[in-house]
């Protein structure tokens, strides 16, 4: 059936320089255990040029198994050693035995996705706080708290350049800890920013800051955000996982 | 306990259950039973509900008991759910196959293996939960050791790590790709 739409070369991706050479062994039709390799070098290289030629950024990984296939053929071109040292070893059998090993793995990850998959092929019972989480915030991580935290402080110190303070600080960290409890507990969520409204110093903030680490590193509390950099939401968790504060 | 009664209590608190549940947990709820009779209950229930051909079956997953639908429904569930299918990308799946059947391992040996980096797939196995660090490998720069998780039994639908399929032997990969060579 003749179709009207252009003609599409798709360049097929590779997981890297082993995949695109069991690739290039597939395509050949060559037995892995006897790979001519001035061919697939060749080939090889022709490839990488393409990428090259396609603006494809080419890793460096590439580079290293182009240089190990250059390695190889030179070996291959060596004379061989007087027959003194019994059975001298295959320079490509390193190489061989990688590939399979890769290809063993390979085969394996195609029968996973093969598999009756949980939320693709066969459906169960979903809580309700997992769906809703699923399917409306992320996990903010420890770079996007930080971040959070670095805008507090730069607010705050825009708005006291001059004021200097000599109060003792008398609170500590534990005191914080359960402060946060008592109040996560009570209204669930709450915007990080939020959390240093009522703050008076800086010493303020940096506990305010440490606690709430300390509670989501025991799974206390929970970060999460609509969409990456949206403002972020502190979330009680629950108490379960400590006792002691 | 009547033994009916049981059984339908039993599929009563798997039916709520919003992950497998265990032989364990389920002891707990009826410590006068044995565990004999528990598997007989749960075997019963299986074949039961296996019997009656419905949309959804009881399986054994995850080192417990859960309802799940057949496949032929995925789609509708899909559109009703308004939900994307799971989905992992080649190298996602490559990486989670190594760490399977090599767990406990490093990123490094698993970079090994694939020839290529692999931290930003590891990144997001974690993310999905379908692995986890296991510690870390007593040698020169103690790197983290990675395993999979329960949730990644649960979405391969796998009882435990015994029932991934055996790796294929070496003879049988030669074998295979010989045959996609082409004999001169």
């Amino acid at each position: 059936m003749a179709s009207p739409e252009p003609c599409l070369v798709r360049l097929e991706t590779f997981e890297g320089p082993l995949d695109l050479l069991l690739h290039l062994i597939k395509k050949n039709e060559i037995n892995i255990y006897d790979i001519p390799i001035a061919i697939i070098t060749e080939q090889y290289l022709e490839y990488l040029n393409m990428m090259r030629e396609l603006n494809i950024e080419i890793a460096g990984d590439y580079l290293v198994m182009a240089a190990e296939l250059g390695l190889i053929k030179s070996r291959m071109l060596l004379p061989k050693p007087e027959p003194e040292k019994e059975e001298e070893e295959d320079p490509r059998a390193e190489l061989v035995r990688r590939l399979v090993e890769y290809q063993r793995y390979k085969d394996a990850a195609e029968r996973l996705v093969n598999f009756e998959i949980l939320e693709r092929d066969v459906f169960a019972r979903v809580g309700q706080d997992k769906e809703e989480q699923k399917n409306q915030t992320i996990k903010a991580d420890l770079w996007s708290l930080i971040e959070a935290f670095r805008e507090v402080c730069r607010r705050m110190d825009s708005s006291w350049t001059d004021i200097i303070r000599f109060a003792l600080e008398t609170i500590t960290l534990d005191d914080k800890i359960r402060e946060l409890i008592s109040k996560l507990r009570e209204c669930r969520t709450v915007l990080f920013d939020e959390l240093f409204n009522g703050s008076a110093s800086r010493f303020d903030i940096v506990i305010t800051f440490l606690a709430v680490l300390e509670l989501i590193k025991a799974g206390v509390l929970g970060a999460f955000q609509d969409s990456p950099y949206a403002p972020i939401q502190i979330v009680y968790m629950g108490e379960g996982v400590i006792k002691d504060h | 306990m009547e033994q009916n009664y049981i059984k339908k209590a039993i599929e009563c608190i798997i039916l709520v259950s919003e992950k497998p549940v265990s032989s364990k947990e389920l002891i707990e709820v009826f410590p006068d039973l044995d565990k004999e009779e528990l598997k007989r209950c749960l075997d019963e229930l299986i074949y039961e509900w296996n019997e009656l051909s419905r949309g959804f079956k009881l399986y054994e997953v995850a080192g417990g008991y859960q309802f799940r639908t057949l496949s032929d429904y995925s789609e509708i569930i899909i559109k009703f759910k308004q939900s994307k299918p799971f989905r992992l990308s080649r190298a996602a799946l490559e990486v989670l196959a190594i760490i399977a059947y090599r767990q406990p391992i490093t990123r490094i040996e698993i970079d090994q293996i694939r020839g290529v980096d692999s931290s930003g797939v590891i990144g997001l196995l974690l993310d999905k939960r379908l692995i986890e660090m296991r510690g870390r490998k007593e040698v020169i720069g103690r790197p983290f050791l990675y395993g999979t998780t329960e949730e990644f039994l649960q979405t391969f639908g796998l009882k435990s790590l015994k029932d991934l399929p055996t790796l294929k032997e070496l003879e049988e990969i030669q074998k295979s790709m010989e045959e996609s060579a082409k004999v001169y």
